[in-house]
Order: C-alpha cells, then structure tokens, then sequence
C-alpha cells in the first residue's frame, strides 16, 4: 500500500520526489540505454492511462475491460476541437476531453455497475465494442470513421518572454512527463485519502464494506468516474503524440493491453501500469527487432502474462514492494513486539460520536419489531415475530438449528427485506431500508462468520468502519489524507481498546489468531459507535477460556448500549444476558429471564426433549 | 415496406445464427454457472476447434472426422485446463481468473497464428451438404440449414446428458450449491474437471461445423466470444435452456436488424441486453440473486 | 522545437525544463554540432542527418498480420526487389530512372519493416521509430487507406516524404492529400470512370446494382464513384449493404441482396473480406442471379476465392503479368521477380516497384535528398517511362498520371498456366479518367 501512516517515519511525500526525480532524469540517462523518445512518451501514456485503470481496478476490484471506450471519447473530442473546431489551445481542448470522457464514464457506470463481478466484467466488454463501432460507424462526420483524425497539434507554452514548442521526440517529453506527474500526484493523494480506504474495502469485502455504512455504489460510481478521467486525458494525450488520433483507440485490444499491463506491472501500486507498458513496449520492441519474431512476439507476451497471473499476483513492483517488506519484516517485529500494557479502557467514548445518535432522548424501546415475516419460496424462516428490546437492556436470542435466528437479524439490520412486518428502531420505521442507512442510524451487526477486510492491517479495518461513521454514507474528500480525518485517530485508538487489540494495530489481519479475529469483528461493528449492537454468535469457534474472555469483552462494551446477541452456548448467554428471547421454527417460544427460561420445560423439549441442559 | 421474402430469409438465417449461439453460449453457461469462472477463453476455444477439424480435414478428406477430431480435441484441451491452471484459481479473486483465462485465450490465438498464419483456411462442406436449395420463397445455402439441424442435434445431446443422466444431475446440482454437493462427499474437483471439458467441446463443436460457413482466422473467435457474453447475459447465468432462449433471440436480433441496417445490428443487440439488465436483472430464465 | 534553445540554459537559471529541453534539442539534431558544415540550407525532417552517411534508410509499415497480410506480402516484395535494383544498378530501374547509377546519388539503400496489421496507430508508431531512430529518409506502407491517410499526416508534420503503397481512396490525393505524399497507384475515381463504361457496354443501360461495401473511406468513396458514373448511363442502386471491415459473416447482408433484384453484384470489399463475401454470395446462389463486378481488384483474389468463381467477372486493376506483352519494362519486370521469388507478381508488388523507382528518378533528378527540392522534383512533370508505360507526376495533387487496365476473370478451361487468372480486356489512359486537381478539396501544404 502506498499511504503513509501516521505510525511509520518514511519522509512524507517520499514518492512524490522519487517520481520527480526520475521523470527528470529519463531524457538525460534512457538514451543510454538505447530508449527512443517516442517509445518513452508512449509509456508516459500508457502509465498515465493506467493511473485511472489501477484505482478501478487495483484499488477497488472492479476489472473493466472497457477502458478503450473512454480514452477514445476523450481523446476524439480533445482532437475533434483541435482539428475540425479550430480550437486554439491544446491543453484546455485537452481537458475539455477529460471532462467529456469523465460524464460519459459516470453515464457508462450507471449501466454498468448494477451488476458486480463476472457481469460487470462482461458488461464492460460489450459497451467497449458498442462504442467502437459507434465511434466507427455513426459518428464517422466527427471521428473521421476509419481515418481517424489527422492532424492534431502539438502544444505551445507562451510565457511572454520565452515560447516552447513541444514538437515530438524528446521536446514533447516535458508536456507528458508534466502530466503524468500530476496525475501521480492527484492518484496518491485519493488513494491515501478516506476514499482511498474506502476503495480498498470495497476491493476486500463489499459486503461488509457497505454493512459499516459506506454507500459502495456511490464510491464505485466515483471510482469509474476517475478512471475515465484519466482515460479521456491519456487519449487527449494520445492523439498529440501522434499528431493523429486513432480509430483503434477505441478497440477492445486497447483495453486488453491496459489489462494485460497493469497485471503486469502491478496492480494496487499505481506504478505498475507504467512498468508494464515498458516491458510491453520492450518486449514488442526486442522481440520482432532482436530475435526476428515476428509476428509470434504476442504469443510470447501472452505466456509471460498468464505465468505472472499464475505465480507473480502483484506484478513486478508489487514483487518489489514485497520484496522490501520481507527485508523489513525484522523492524517490523520488533516494533510490534513491543507490547502496550494492557489498555485501560477510556471512560468515555469522544464526545462527537455520542452527540450524532440524536435520538437516544427518545422514549420508549429501542427496537420494536411487529408481525415479522420472511418466506423464501416455500420455506418460512420467520413467522409472525414480534419482538421488543429496551434501552441498555442486554438481550440474549437462543434456539436450535434452523429456528431463523440469523434470519432475523438479517431483517433487523436491513441485509434481509420482510416478507410482512415492520421494524422500529428508536422511533423510527426502518423496515425497507438498506444496510447502509441502518448503519448509519446506528445499528450494526458483528458477523457469525468473519467479514473482515484481509489483506488490510488491524488498524486499517476499524478506520474504514470508523470513517463511515465520521463522514456518513458518501463523501467525495478525495483530496484530503486520511489522517487529517478529525475524530479518527480517537475513535480508532478508543474501539481498539475495547476489544483489546490496540498492541495489534498495526498486524495483517491474515497473521491473526482466531479469537483475535472475532475481537476486531466486533470492533468493527463498534467503531460507528452503535446504538443497537447485534452480535450472530460471537463465540463461534472459541474454546472455553477464550469464550470467558469474550464474554468479559461483551460486558465490558455493552455499555452505554443495548445488545442482542444470538448464541448456542447456554452458560455464556445465561450469564451475559438480562433477558433471552427463544426461537424455534421461525416463531418466538419464549421470552423471560434466564432462571425462567432455564426453568421452562418448552424450552428444554425444544432444545433435546427433557431435562438436561443443551450445548451447542 | 417490409420486404417479406427478405423477412423470411432472415428469420430463418437469425435461426441458423441463433442456434449456433445457443450452443457455444451453453459451453460457457455450465462453466460459469458449476466453476463460477468466467471463460473468456471460450471464443479461441471455438476458434481451435476449427482449426483442430482443418488439421483433420487436411489428413483425411472426411468431414465427419473432421467434426470429430474438433470435439475431441477440445473436451481434452478443456479438462488439461482446467487440471493444470483453472484448478488453482478456485480459491482466489474472479478477476484472477477472468485474467488467467484472458491471458490463455491470447496465447492460444498467437499459437494458431504462429503455427497456421493469418491467411483464411477453408474447411469445405460435405458433398451432400453443399448447394443451395430451395425454399419457395428464397434459395438458402444448404449446408446453413443442415447446421440448425446440426446444432439442434447437439443441443439435445447437452440436454440429455445435463437432464438425464447422474452426471447431469450433479453438474446441476453444482450449479446450485457447490458446497453442499462437496459435502455429500462427490469429488467436486472431478465435476468440474468434467464439465469445463464438456464446455469446451461444445464450443469446439460449433468452431468446426461452423467452418464451412466462415473461413478459419485467428480472429474468428473473438466476435463470437462478446455475442455470447450477451447471450449469457440475457438467457442468465448457469442456465441452459437461457443460454438456448437467449441465443435465438440474439440470433434473431441480428437478422432483423440486418434487414433494416446491417450495420447496427451489434448495437441493437448490445441495447437487448441492456433493456434485460434494468428490467430483470438476472436474465431472462436466470435466477434470482445469482451473481 | 524552438530553435532558440540552443542558446539556452545557462548556469545560475533553474528552469531545468529549458535546460533539459536544451541538451535534448542537442541529442535530437546531431547535425546541430557540425551546423556550418551542411549545406545552405537549415535542417529539416531527418535531412541532413538521415543523407549524410554512405547509406539512406527507408521506413517500410506493412500488413503482415490481420484481413491484408497476404496483399500486404506481395508489396514488400515489390520494395525488396527495387531496393535491390537500386543497390545494384540493375538495367530495368535504369530505364525507369536513367540518372540512377548505383545506389540512389551514390547511397545504399536500406530498409527496415513493421507489421501494422493494417491499423493505422501501428504504421504511425512504427514510422515515428524509424524516424527518430533510423532517421528515415523516406517512409512508404498502405494497403488500408486510413494507413495512407495518417501516413500522410505523419509525413507533412515530420517533414519526411512518404510514397503510398496500395491506397484507393479518393481522399489520399483528395481532402487529406500533403505536400509530402505521392501517389502512384490507381484509386476509386479512376476505377470507375474505366470499368464504367465497360460493364455498361456488356450489361447495358438502365440496370439495377447491389453494392457490398465495406464500412471505411476507402469502401464509401469507390462505392460513391461507381454510383456516379452508372447513374450518367441510367442505372439505379437498389441496394448497399454496408459491412464492417473484417466480418465474418455476410450471410444477414447477401439475403438482402438476394432480395433486392438486383442484375448486378458490385463487390467493393477488399482483402480477406472480399475472397468471404464472394464465396458466400456464391453459396446463396446469388452469383446464378446476379454479375459479379469488382471495381477495385484485389490481388490473389482469383486463387484465393475458388471454384473459378471470378471466371467472367469485370475488374479494373493497376497491374497483371500478362501486360508483359505490351511494355517491355513489364516484361522484365515479371522475369525479374518471378526469377527471384518464384511466382509471378500481382499489382501490389508492381506498384511497390514502382513507387521506390519514381522516388529514385526524383531524387536523382533533383541531385541532393533535401525534401522540397526532392518534392519540386516530382512536381515537374516530367514524363517517365515506367512497367505500364509513360507515366507523370500531377503537381496540383501529387497523384501520377498513369492507366487503369480493365481484366476479365478466364474460364479454367481457358487457362493457360496455373496463374492465368485474368484477360486484360482494355488499357484505359490515366489522364482522361481523373477528376478536376481541386474537385476533391485537395490542399497541399507547405514545402518546409
């Protein structure tokens, strides 16, 4: 990952320079090395293009192979103004490309992002070929069809005392290292901003990425956006490169070879789409040229390509990047290894938080459910449930197998629409909302089965919670760096405090334990600071010392709110909770305290049929 | 304005089309639907079965050996495949195995280009089958007609073989929940090994009895592989007789539109399937809820 | 590149784009250090620096892959054998060039090859290397007329002068024509003021036309020409099917053909698209009903296509092996390519020949390599004895004069050889058949 955190000391910006530096030093040390200028400012391209493509891709999981589709209508427009429109000057017909190829990516993602994965891939493959042969075809008065466009100008700089022309070669250099490095610059900057994060949960677990109350739809539209963008830029770009712009922009090998060379490359590390059209160039280059290949020189890329894809995931710079780490893993122990003292837990949540549950004044339940109902086809998973829980109480939920526990709690927090029935959650009617929203209002859910962000440290999965909780369903701060968040550190540093994993902040979550795994679910659905904590068998899996450990924790946190919480072991949730509700077979069988539900002969008939206590 | 012999030629020739879709679009289908891996391999897989029947064709001078030789050596490329590299994509990321298969069909269209050249290969029709004949209101390519036939005959064995058979059942039953027919102790590996064969052959099936129609070129798979992604989109993922309904229709589509504009008959096709994701997202015979 | 950076950057300014701008306007004009040794003349393109050794390079972007690789083939062949003419001082580019002594003004000539699949962003990619690598003096390449056309562009921006290789649209030499493109081949318009005349002699007048055209420039100007022309003799278009370039299937477009009651079947596709669309109109019976015209010839159709299925058809092409019999020059041209690459040349490679030969007789005649001495050169019209006969260059345009042969398919039984396609029926001079210089908003641009 590219943002610098707060904990490390690597100089701020260290990328940023190093950039610099090196698009600097290219002209004076590359032709040593035997580059043209033009194969150079080609990569510029391609690196610039793939910017945007590794932000969709890399950093939120979405492969789209329909990136050609808007780098030609940026670059068709940026030379449409500059040939056929007369437009006098490059850079701003430049960025009217931009633009255009950016509401024309937002249009294209409404369509495309209705569907996720496979769909969205393929749906992306479609609309690169519609717009193909719509740009070919149709549009042919405005996009010279076949012909392309000729004739595109190279710009000008007039600074009053001194005009530079950047022609071609190593003159036009300037102009595309220029905009690469501000395309690096802006890319680092979403990418360490809260956007960033949120991207990344998105790329991790979409699931649980919008259960902590981030609208992924709105991010993922805004991740398309700027990728077009950065398309419609690099095709501007393009068609001055060439003094032409190309028909073929459009074509869905363009967008094979974007894919191609940010696997390549390194996807996730925003650099890597630069590397990969080097090796692509190089290897197209050095094949035909110096081994007389021929033709045969892509089919000796196609296997480079898919042996990385098998062995290589990251690509090259991601090989590199974790290469270094693996060098580093020495400090890297020793700095976790130092081990905070126990956590005093905070008396107090911040006081912002507290302040956004406005409707904690109000009176009455805090959840009132009425006449709920699911079927799924033939099956009914919940018939007719009506429950009520009060503010602060703790409510237990038990049942067997099959009684529609976790079906309920699907409906609570809104993953699950009723069949029939109404939700009321401090006040207000929820039933038909959405997960996010009922986040939002504050009720969250920790999960039976871990829904963590894994490739993501421990630190960085409570942000993401905490940054919905902060910033609400959407907000476009892509500029802004995640630390300046105001809230943030607090709210992290005081919900990894109470699930005890402050010492493991900054941990992969794939080195955890199991039971440490369970803690930063339930911290995760801490961190928005809810009002109305579910918990889907927290104790899952945990062996007998780690289930008092936990149910310690689950005290601990339940206050200052009201928790329900399902589970199969009967002595934890005898001791935990002040109230347990039983299932069975879809419908309440009983409701009471846990003397009386111990008591109850119903109960135990339902459970093994007799007297006896049942484990789970 | 309607030309009505025109119309009938073309709906006839939309069923030649369709049916062809039909079947390669079933190949990917049942991929998807067991494996959850998105084949973009499966055009070049439609392409070598062509070019594996030329070779045939080339060597013997017999079509049916031809057709033979195309089926068989896909189902055994499809399950070296899916043995060799698909199996060790099940546990990771969608996008790693839509690039694995991506890279895969690149380097299989780079060999056939390698080894055969650019230049069109022709794989003529039977004896029997070539000619024109006549059909009172047209006079239609006679081999086009006996493919519908071909390809309907092709179809019914997948149907035979999904729907009647315990293979089938499970291949069905995977579809729906891989998970639990790996718990009732079937050796999943073994299924899906079988089926990304049956996949392939079906699309190298319809490479090699579609080579008469179209000349052979590299480039001959990668049409066909985005006309089935619509097909798949609009029928629904993982289910056959969609991917049947969703391939008439598009081959319906293109010769409809082909009376009025040839040209814009992609488009028509591309706003077919856009229609089907805004109004029924999850195609037409598809279900619910299926990513 | 503002030529006033060479007096640029000096210590103590920290405008290091200017400094860096400065040492590469360095590194990318070598000629810039030995300034007042060149001649008169400022350096323009890669002139001095691609002239100033003992050889010349010329950027070659050919189809070697894709819908032309086989036409694209043909044409390289044509270059490697004039190059090797050139080198060599062969008699037969004496006679096309007779100040040619060895080599062009005393050079060798090298060459050096790109696939560009006939997409134009690879022919364009491909040259730009050759040009600031090579330092390529002169860039050819075209099957595609969009590869023309960006070539053209290229050529006029970087001042290096570019000669066609196959290009039949109008616009080459029409609204996209530049004051550094030349071309020599024949093109939509000349296409169909020869074969029109022809097919209305033989089918006769007021007849109904079905076009196949493919869906590209080069598709719609030729389509457009046949249609005006036809239209003076009463014929109507009653169909055109617009293709893309490269489809696999024509099936949806014949049926509306077959349809259409056309008498005449006027198949404009090129390449691979022209050898599919034939074999399948035969196959929907189309070829019983209808006559096959090919505007526009394609080479290796005839073998290509099959079952003689070209046997009578109407073409109008740029060149065919059997003319030997009527130039002496084409006579030795055909020995010499049969002899070196053992089959008899199509007119790809006639018209690669050619192009290379009027580039050398150009250049001899202007005695340096400078480009706009070497542009006036062609411009002066002078009349040049070529493999088709006297030729010259139209200086308003930059397209040569030269004639448009009207061939018709043999019958097998009539075939003498194995490649004895075509009759030659007509030898149709060029002059009479072009358009007005201005009539299709041809513009040259600057010499420097």
């Amino acid at each position: 990952m590219m943002a610098a955190t707060p904990h490390r000391r690597r100089p701020p910006y260290l990328a940023e320079i190093l950039t610099a530096a090196a698009l600097i030093a290219a002209p004076f040390v590359l032709p040593y090395f035997g580059s043209a200028p033009n194969t150079v400012n080609r990569i510029l391209v391609w690196g610039l293009f793939g910017i945007g493509f590794d932000i969709l891709f890399g950093y939120t999981g979405l492969l789209s192979f329909g990136q050609s589709a808007l780098y030609g209508t940026g670059g068709f427009v940026a030379a449409y103004l500059l040939t056929r429109a007369g437009f006098p000057h490059v850079t701003t017909a430049l960025l009217i490309g931009m633009v255009a190829a950016a509401v024309v990516g937002w249009l294209v993602g409404l369509v495309a992002l209705r569907r996720t994965g496979i769909y969205f891939a393929m749906i992306t493959v479609a609309i690169a070929e519609v717009f193909y042969f719509v740009e070919f075809n149709p549009l042919a008065q405005w996009t010279g069809g076949e012909n392309g466009l000729p004739g595109v100008p190279t710009p000008v700089l007039n600074l009053g005392f001194k005009t530079f022309h950047f022609t071609s070669g190593w003159a036009l250099y300037p102009f595309l290292a220029f905009w690469y490095f501000v395309g690096i610059v802006v890319a680092l900057r979403i990418v360490r901003s809260p956007v960033g994060a949120v991207l990344r949960a998105i790329r991790e677990n979409p699931l649980r990425a919008t259960a902590v109350g981030h609208d992924i739809h709105a991010y993922k539209l805004a991740a398309f956006v700027i990728a077009a963008a950065y398309a419609g830029l690099a095709g501007g770009l393009l068609g001055v490169l060439q003094a032409f712009m190309p028909p073929d922009a459009f074509t869905f090998d363009t967008s094979g070879q974007l894919v191609i060379q940010t696997v390549i490359g390194g996807r996730g590390t925003l650099f890597g789409p630069l590397v990969g059209a080097g090796v692509w160039l190089f290897l197209q280059d050095f094949l035909q040229a110096t081994l007389g290949l021929g033709a045969a020189w892509k089919l000796v890329l196609g296997l480079v390509f898919v042996l990385l894809v098998c062995f290589l995931r990251d690509g090259i710079v991601g090989a590199i990047r974790d290469f270094a780490r693996w060098l580093d893993r020495d400090r890297r122990a020793a700095a976790e290894g130092t081990a905070l003292p126990a956590a005093t837990e905070p008396a107090t949540p911040p006081p912002a938080l507290r302040a956004r549950h406005g409707n904690a004044s109000v009176a009455g339940p805090i959840l009132q459910a009425t006449a709920l109902t699911k079927h799924y086809g033939g099956v009914v998973a919940n018939a007719g449930i009506d429950f009520t829980v009060e503010r602060g109480e703790i409510r237990g939920i038990i049942g067997p197998n099959g009684a529609g526990k976790s079906t309920f709690f699907k409906m609570l927090t809104c993953e699950v629409s009723p069949t029939s029935g109404r939700i009321v959650f401090q006040g207000r009617d929820i039933t038909g909302l959405g997960v996010t929203e009922v986040c939002q209002l504050g009720l969250t859910k920790s999960y039976q089965v871990n829904q963590l962000f894994n490739k993501l440290t421990v630190g960085e999965n409570v942000t993401i919670a905490a940054l919905a909780a902060l910033r609400g369903r959407f907000r476009l701060d892509l500029l802004r760096s995640t630390a300046t968040v105001p809230g943030l550190e607090e709210q992290v540093a005081h919900t990894l405090a109470l699930v005890h994993l402050a010492s493991r902040r900054e941990v992969p979550v794939s080195q955890l334990a199991y039971g440490e795994k369970r803690r930063l679910e339930i911290g995760l659905a801490l961190a928005s600071s809810p009002d109305l904590l579910l918990l889907d068998e927290p104790l899952a899996g945990m062996s007998p010392s780690e289930r008092a450990e936990t149910v310690k924790l689950l005290k601990s946190v339940a206050a200052g709110r009201t928790l329900i919480v399902i589970d199969h072991d009967m002595d934890a949730i005898f001791e935990l909770a002040q109230r347990i509700s039983v299932l069975q077979e879809g419908r309440v069988l009983v409701e009471g305290t846990p003397d009386e539900i111990r008591a109850n002969a119903k109960v135990q008939e339902a459970y093994l049929g007799g007297v006896g206590e049942a484990h789970a | 304005m309607i030309n009505w012999s025109n119309f009938v030629s073309q709906l006839i020739n939309g069923l030649a089309l369709g049916a062809l879709l039909a079947l390669i679009s079933s190949g990917l289908t049942i991929i998807y639907g067991t494996l959850g891996v998105l084949n973009l391999a499966h055009g070049a897989m439609f392409m070598l079965g062509g070019y594996a029947g030329f070779v045939a064709y080339q060597a013997t001078g017999s079509f049916l050996v031809a057709v033979a030789a195309g089926s068989v050596a896909l189902l055994v490329l499809g399950i070296v495949m899916e043995r060799v590299i698909i199996r060790h994509f099940y546990g990771r990321p969608h996008e790693d195995q839509i690039l694995v298969t991506f890279g895969l069909s690149i380097v299989m269209v780079e060999a056939v280009r390698f080894f055969f050249g650019s230049e069109s290969r022709l794989v003529p029709a039977p004896q029997i089958m070539s000619g024109v004949t006549s059909l009172g209101v047209m006079i239609y390519p006679t081999y086009r007609l006996a493919l519908v036939g071909i390809v309907a005959v092709a179809l019914l064995a997948l149907y035979f073989v999904l729907y009647r058979t315990r293979l089938g059942m499970i291949v069905r039953a995977g579809i729906e929940d891989p998970v639990m027919v790996d718990s009732l102790g079937i050796n999943v590996y073994r299924v899906f090994m079988v089926v990304f064969g049956i996949g392939a052959m079906a699309a190298g099936f319809a490479g090699i009895v579609n080579a008469p129609v179209v000349s052979l070129t590299p480039e001959v798979g990668e049409a066909i592989l985005v006309q089935t992604f619509v097909v798949v989109v609009i029928g629904g993922v993982g289910s056959f007789p969609g991917a049947v309904l969703g391939g008439l229709i598009a081959g319906e589509i293109i010769s409809i539109t082909s009376m009025i504009n040839p040209g814009y008959a992609y488009v028509m096709l591309f706003a077919a399937m856009t229609l089907v994701l805004m109004l029924r997202p999850h195609g037409l015979l598809g279900t619910p809820g299926r990513e | 590149m503002s030529e006033n950076d060479s007096n640029g950057a000096r210590g103590g300014r920290r405008d290091f784009i200017r400094a860096g701008l400065g040492v590469a306007g360095g590194l990318v004009l070598p000629g810039f250090a030995s300034r007042a040794l060149a001649a008169d003349q400022p350096p323009i393109g890669t002139w001095p620096a691609g002239a100033s050794g003992n050889s010349v390079f010329i950027g070659i972007a050919v189809p070697r892959t894709g819908t032309y690789a086989v036409q694209g083939e043909d044409e390289l062949k044509g270059w490697q054998l004039a190059v090797e003419h050139l080198n060599s001082g062969h008699p037969l580019m004496k006679q096309i060039s007779p100040k040619t002594k060895k080599g062009v003004l005393g050079k060798e000539v090298k060459i050096g090859v790109a696939d560009s699949a006939a997409k134009p962003n690879n022919a364009v990619q491909a040259e730009q290397g050759f040009i600031t690598e090579n330092k390529a003096i002169l860039m050819t390449g075209s099957t595609s007329s969009a590869v023309a056309v960006a070539l053209n562009k290229l050529a006029q921006r970087e001042k290096v002068l570019y000669v066609t290789g196959i290009s039949g649209s109008n616009d080459t030499t029409g609204k996209d024509c530049v004051r550094y493109g030349f071309r020599q081949c024949f093109y939509g318009q000349t296409a169909a003021a020869a074969i029109g005349p022809v097919i209305v002699k033989a089918y006769g007048k007021n007849k109904k036309a079905a076009y196949l055209t493919p869906d590209y420039t080069y598709g719609h100007t030729v389509t457009k020409s046949m249609q005006d022309y036809l239209a003076s003799a009463g014929w109507t278009t009653v169909t055109n099917q617009v293709a893309p370039l490269g489809a696999p299937d024509y099936s949806s477009y014949l049926l509306n053909v077959a349809n259409s009651g056309a008498d005449v079947l006027i198949n404009v596709n090129w390449g691979h698209d022209a050898v599919l669309s034939t074999q399948q109109a035969q196959r929907f019976g189309i070829l019983d009903k209808m006559k096959l015209v090919i505007p526009y010839q394609i080479p290796f159709l005839a073998p290509e296509v099959g079952n003689n299925l070209t046997a009578g058809v109407y073409a109008a092409t740029d060149f065919w092996w059997t003319l030997q019999d009527q130039y002496p020059l084409a006579k030795m041209f055909v020995q010499e390519f049969e002899k070196k690459f053992g089959y008899k040349p199509e007119w790809g490679a006639n018209n690669a020949y050619m192009s290379f030969a009027l580039w050398a007789e150009a250049v001899e005649n202007a005695g340096t390599f400078y480009p706009p001495d070497v542009i006036k050169s062609f411009e002066a019209g002078r009349k040049i004895q070529s493999t088709v006969g006297e030729v010259y260059f139209r200086k308003e345009d930059h397209q040569l004069v030269r004639p448009v042969f009207i061939v018709q398919g043999k019958k097998q039984s009539e075939m003498k050889g194995k490649e004895d396609f075509w009759n030659v029926l007509e030898t149709v001079p060029g002059a009479g058949l072009m358009q007005k210089p201005d009539a299709f908003g041809c513009n040259l641009g600057d010499y420097t």
